[in-house]
């Protein structure tokens, strides 16, 4: 059974191994990117092209990384409270 | 108690508000040139930091209060989510840069990205700044 298991697990990590050498760097195959750098100014207004794009077409990507770190800080709060602060919440 | 030697206090007084000025810079500029929002908010971040670990948390706390960062943190990101939602209100999607553009390459022109730049930097200064004096005051308790 390990064995069979062994190979299967074999077989596809060489099929993730092999794939990437059939592709076709250099022609990606979305075109969004091309649209980005073709009408990002006209369309944000903002000359520096990652603010365009995070900040405009991906505004919602950075809502949840600004909500990411939120999460954090509020958790080193809730972790590292003072004493009477810990008291006093029972 | 006092080990900071005087050269360090004295330098770090003096470039605190231009370490402030250069992260308030980063931020309002990011839409034009490299920096924006995240980076010049760890600037702002990082000064608070550097008075922090040359004065003393205590001295620092009487200029930059815990409560007022910590408010400042969480106004930005419900500041965040409102501005969001008041895409919504005028018609668009969420998150939709529903204001007007001027020319590119001056400041105020790219409508949204601007002040969501602002929020961000605010919140992830503050919140960085917190963070450390959190840190701090949990280390020397102990």
């Amino acid at each position: 059974m390990n064995r069979i298991l062994a190979v299967v697990i074999l077989i596809i990590l060489g099929f993730f191994l092999i794939s990437p050498l059939n592709l076709d760097f250099g022609h990606p195959q979305l075109g969004v990117s091309q649209y980005y750098i073709n009408y990002g100014v006209v369309d944000t207004g903002a000359s520096n092209m990652v603010t365009a794009i995070y900040l405009n077409y991906r505004a919602y990507d950075t809502l949840g990384e600004a909500t990411v770190f939120f999460a954090s800080a509020l958790g080193v709060f809730m972790l590292l409270r003072r004493e009477e602060e810990r008291n006093s919440d029972g | 108690m006092d080990k900071t030697s005087s050269i360090v206090k004295i330098f770090t007084r003096k470039l605190f508000p231009f370490i402030l000025l250069f992260g308030c810079y980063l931020i309002s500029f990011g839409h034009l040139s490299p920096g924006g929002g995240f980076q010049g908010g760890v600037i702002l971040g990082s000064a608070i930091i550097l008075l922090g670990l040359v004065e003393g948390v205590k001295v620092t706390e009487k200029r930059f209060g815990e409560e007022f960062l910590s408010l400042t943190k969480n106004i930005g990101m419900l500041f965040f989510i409102l501005i969001g939602f008041t895409g919504i209100g005028l018609g668009y999607f969420f998150l939709s840069d529903f204001l007007p553009r001027g020319d590119v390459g001056s400041v105020p022109n790219t409508g949204l990205i601007l002040f969501l730049n602002l929020i961000i930097g605010f919140m992830v200064g503050t919140g960085i700044a917190v963070i450390f004096y959190r840190i701090v005051r949990h280390g020397s308790e102990e």
